[in-house]
């Protein structure tokens, strides 16, 4: 433990202070060419669950580091991309990606209309948080609401390859944005035992993600008002020594979202119903449908203008007509216990700036219920044997 | 039943409520001297703020510049002119930065130098204190 907090420590330490020294230089190096980044890195423990680790230990596994590169080709054109560096312990894959990588032209550049297609790797623009949940410093907490932002589905969430078009259109009834998109996300072995069981030997694959979102800003008005769907579909194939069938996953998502901005306090909330349907894959020829649901609350008050205050209530279930998770040991032999199918989270969390460019966050987590620890599919019933679990984190980010 | 009701009154008297009772007067927007734009709306405003409006109806690149975040005139412009508390800019800003998708305007030190780069940089729109002067800067008239 000692070892890896004194390696990750050297690691960031050397990261930062290669950044900050190279920051002049580096940081808008000319005027079509940005250049910008991010390093963060924390300790946390989730003492009964297997969400950071399996072992409840105090870990380092709270590392995060981007850069990310804008490269204005002329007035239409734009290329953009994110190398992102995580180490998360059991929530994400170990090592390196890339977040995104596109091509954007802007088709329609008006006082009151602005349209922009994306083709490559997008972002994820459709819910309130999902187009900044991979940046630590422009993520409200450290860890966002389970039930929308399940961490194990992060990569897959994150953006698509594919293309995307987003709209916004200004009038005197106030602002209205569009988006759209249509992709898929390449999703490795281990990042699918991930999300569906450790078991698996097999090959996962998103044929797509189809998503549309719409929100809308009242002219003078204090809040914003969204709506998002989204359909999406996997397939699983099975190897010769596999436990599992062949089996095909279809998701579907309706979700709406809200948000009131006040001087000093913001409240915002996302609530969705999603369809999960399984053919195949715990048997041949097994199909089952149900419909989850979940929703949160997210206060902010700013303490300070440098200070601020978060608290969220976060609420999900697996099956809507099982609330209380009371099928679930009926239909698994007493295997799965009833806390798998919801979760239920409170937390609060306290972030504050000490420079433009530094900041530390403490972060506490009340959680009953396990219905949002990975894998998703077939739950990991040994480590995960309390209905009761917390969780505590501190992480200190630099940007630039 | 008596909670949802108010529950349901405070979420749509919400949509209602305006954020324009902020101090007055505004500070004054202006723009290089050949900009081709005499008034704009306040969203139209907020969409160059928040770059997502990146040329004049011309074609010319706008050159987007703000005050020191802190400053008493920068807290009067969002409030009251892009009718946005500051940190719902700074995160909007935040967003763009890092989702590669537009820069945040470009910050100066003061009114002076503010003045100074508008005279000088064809396509710039920023603002001053209110009675500040502006010389060969053109002042936008900002509608509701």
């Amino acid at each position: 433990m000692q070892k890896l907090l004194k390696f990750n420590l050297k690691l960031i330490a050397k990261i930062t202070l290669a950044l900050t020294l190279g920051q002049v230089p580096f940081a808008n190096a000319a005027d079509d060419w940005h250049w910008h980044g991010f390093v963060a890195q924390g300790i946390m423990q989730a003492k009964d669950s297997n969400f950071v680790n399996n072992d409840g230990d105090v870990s380092t596994k709270l590392t995060e580091f981007g850069l990310n590169s804008m490269w204005q080709l002329d007035e239409s054109f734009r290329l953009a991309g994110q190398l992102m560096y995580l180490d998360g312990g059991n929530r994400y894959q170990q090592g390196l990606r890339i977040d995104y990588l596109f091509l954007n032209w802007t088709a329609i550049n008006t006082l009151d209309w602005q349209v922009d297609f994306y083709a490559g790797r997008y972002k994820n623009m459709h819910w309130l948080y999902s187009s900044t949940r991979d940046v630590a410093i422009t993520r409200p907490m450290i860890v966002l609401p389970q039930s929308v932002y399940f961490d194990a589905f992060r990569d897959v969430a994150v953006g698509s390859d594919g293309i995307a078009v987003q709209s916004t259109y200004s009038s005197s009834f106030g602002e209205l944005d569009f988006n759209w998109s249509l992709g898929a996300t390449p999703t490795p072995k281990e990042q699918s035992q991930r999300i569906i069981s450790t078991l698996i030997t097999g090959a996962t694959k998103q044929d797509f993600v189809h998503q549309f979102s719409s929100f809308f800003r009242p002219s003078g008005s204090k809040s914003q008002w969204g709506v998002s769907l989204l359909d999406s579909d996997f397939s699983y194939r099975r190897t010769d020594t596999d436990i599992f069938a062949d089996g095909d996953f279809t998701v579907q998502r309706v979700m709406l979202n809200w948000r009131y901005s006040e001087e000093n306090w913001e409240l915002s909330s996302e609530l969705f119903q999603e369809r999960v349907s399984v053919n195949g894959f715990y048997a041949p020829g097994m199909q089952r449908t149900q419909f989850g649901q979940g929703a949160y609350l997210l206060a902010r008050y700013n303490l300070t203008p440098q200070t601020t205050l978060y608290a969220s209530y976060d609420h999900f279930y697996a099956n809507k007509d099982d609330k209380n998770g009371h099928l679930l040991p009926l239909q698994t032999g007493g295997q799965i216990a009833e806390y798998f199918g919801y979760q239920r989270d409170s937390a609060v969390s306290l972030s504050h700036n000490f420079t433009d460019n530094w900041r530390m966050t403490l972060e506490y987590h009340w959680t009953e219920g396990t219905g949002r620890l990975g894998p998703n599919v077939v739950p990991d019933t040994i480590v995960n044997r309390s209905k009761y679990h917390q969780l505590w984190a501190v992480q200190l980010m630099y940007w630039f | 039943m008596i909670k949802s009701a108010h529950l349901l009154f405070f979420i749509f008297s919400s949509m209602l409520v305006h954020a324009d009772n902020q101090p007055s007067p505004p500070p004054l927007v202006v723009a290089h001297s050949a900009v081709v734009v005499e008034r704009l709306s306040k969203s139209q405003l907020r969409s160059i703020y928040l770059k997502r409006q990146v040329i004049w109806p011309n074609g010319e690149k706008i050159k987007v510049y703000m005050l020191p975040a802190k400053s008493d005139t920068h807290q009067q412009f969002s409030q009251g002119d892009l009718q946005m508390f500051p940190y719902q800019l700074e995160r909007t800003w935040q967003k763009l930065t890092y989702s590669g998708i537009g820069t945040p305007p470009i910050e100066v030190d003061s009114a002076v130098e503010m003045l100074k780069i508008i005279q000088t940089t064809p396509g710039s729109i920023g603002y001053l204190p209110y009675g500040n002067e502006t010389n060969d800067a053109k002042v936008i008239e900002i509608q509701p």
